[in-house]
């Protein structure tokens, strides 16, 4: 995460508190093997306004974007495990070869 | 004092290495009862150490604040997952961590100096455009600069002190604005993290002279990265700034500079054909 990338999300984050809006805050906090993104990128899933940031784009994030839905309906934090290994030469965009551990966890918009 | 709100946490992320300090941010994210609760440990240079948050248990916040800590004298420390006990129950914490942010003192805001700076905000520094011409030294020519001054190149780091997060790249329009600059830069102390100085041979070994004969040490010249950049064949401004760039990469990640295929030679070692 680069300090603009930093500074985006704080904003995004900020809007959804001022806001009064749930939201769900995505953070790549492990890989292994070829990802995409790299850890400590992040995505804010935002039911109003959609996504800020990318864990990587594809299928991988298709899937973290549908726990964050979940993250948001429950209100309990989620850990989810993506998988790119799968089909080496298909050549998808999605495929590199690697495993990314996500925690997704939902942002109140109360001021604690 | 209750968890630490994740906008509370990316805020202090973001403004605490623009004042020039260093912060970790730590998240219980195993599968546990205190899953999501977040500390903050800020350190400001000549400030007490602060704690933001809490882990909203009684026992167990100490190993957390000593992982915190270790991790912030490590100086190749980078954010990931630790495993920690905490009280008495395994954990998992993850870290992130942000130094000072880095400055990048451009001096000279003509033709390199716009792409420059550009390629500098990038790259996560703050950017500092300085030149003495009113109608170069404009934000409109420098949108993404956190700040754009007009000063003298006679005093040109008045109203910007260097410091050791200072990157300093000469590009003015003349080797003479370039020494006066460049002379106050290596008398500093403590020394700034990088100079670099834009020139042809000619240039820069006219500038050395210079320095020489002011009774700049061999020591001292051999610290200024001149001609500045990686030898990419840059012609362009852009392209030149991109040769920048890349060297103040390099300086910042340790890199060698070399073509990565020349480095892995992986057609050589993998891919031989048979004679």
């Amino acid at each position: 995460m680069t300090h603009d990338d930093d500074r985006s999300l704080t904003q995004a984050l900020e809007a959804a508190r001022e806001a009064g809006r749930r939201c769900a805050l995505a953070t790549i906090v492990a890989t292994k093997g070829s990802t995409p993104r790299k850890v400590g990128a992040r995505m804010i899933v935002d039911p109003d306004t959609g996504l800020v940031g990318t864990v990587g784009g594809g299928c991988g994030e298709a899937e973290v974007i549908e726990a964050a839905y979940k993250v948001i309906e429950t209100g309990k934090a989620q850990r989810v495990n993506v998988d790119l290994t799968d089909d080496l030469v298909s050549w998808s965009p999605a495929v590199c070869g690697g495993v990314m551990d996500i925690f997704v966890e939902p942002v109140s918009p109360e001021f604690s | 004092m209750t968890s630490l709100h994740p906008a509370e946490a990316a805020r202090l992320l973001v403004e605490i290495p623009e004042r020039g300090g260093s912060v970790i941010v730590a998240t219980v994210v195993g599968d546990n009862q205190f899953t999501g609760n977040r500390i903050a440990l800020i350190v400001i240079e000549k400030e007490e150490p602060e704690l933001r948050g809490s882990l909203s248990l009684k026992s167990g916040t100490g190993s957390v604040i000593q992982l915190m800590k270790n991790i912030l004298e490590d100086p190749r420390a980078s954010d990931g997952l630790h495993e920690l006990t905490i009280a008495d129950h395994l954990s998992e914490v993850y870290i992130e961590i942000r130094r000072p942010v880095q400055e990048l003192v451009v001096v000279g805001a003509g033709h390199i100096a716009q792409p420059l700076a550009h390629l500098g905000a990038l790259l996560g520094f703050q950017v500092i455009v300085i030149d003495d011409r009113p109608e170069f030294a404009t934000r409109e020519r420098f949108p993404s600069a956190e700040k754009v001054i007009r000063a003298d190149f006679s005093d040109p780091f008045r109203e910007t002190p260097l410091h050791t997060r200072s990157h300093v790249l000469l590009v003015t329009r003349g080797h003479k604005y370039d020494y006066a600059c460049l002379i106050r830069a290596l008398r500093m102390d403590p020394p700034p993290a990088y100079i670099g100085m834009i020139g042809s041979r000619r240039r820069v070994r006219a500038t050395y002279v210079q320095l020489l004969e002011e009774g700049i040490t061999h020591a001292l010249l051999d610290r200024i990265h001149a001609p500045v950049g990686l030898d990419v064949g840059a012609e362009t401004p852009e392209e030149i700034a991109v040769a920048v760039a890349a060297e103040l990469i390099m300086v910042r990640r340790g890199g060698t500079g070399a073509p990565l295929k020349g480095v892995e030679r992986i057609v050589e070692r993998f891919f031989k054909e048979d004679k």
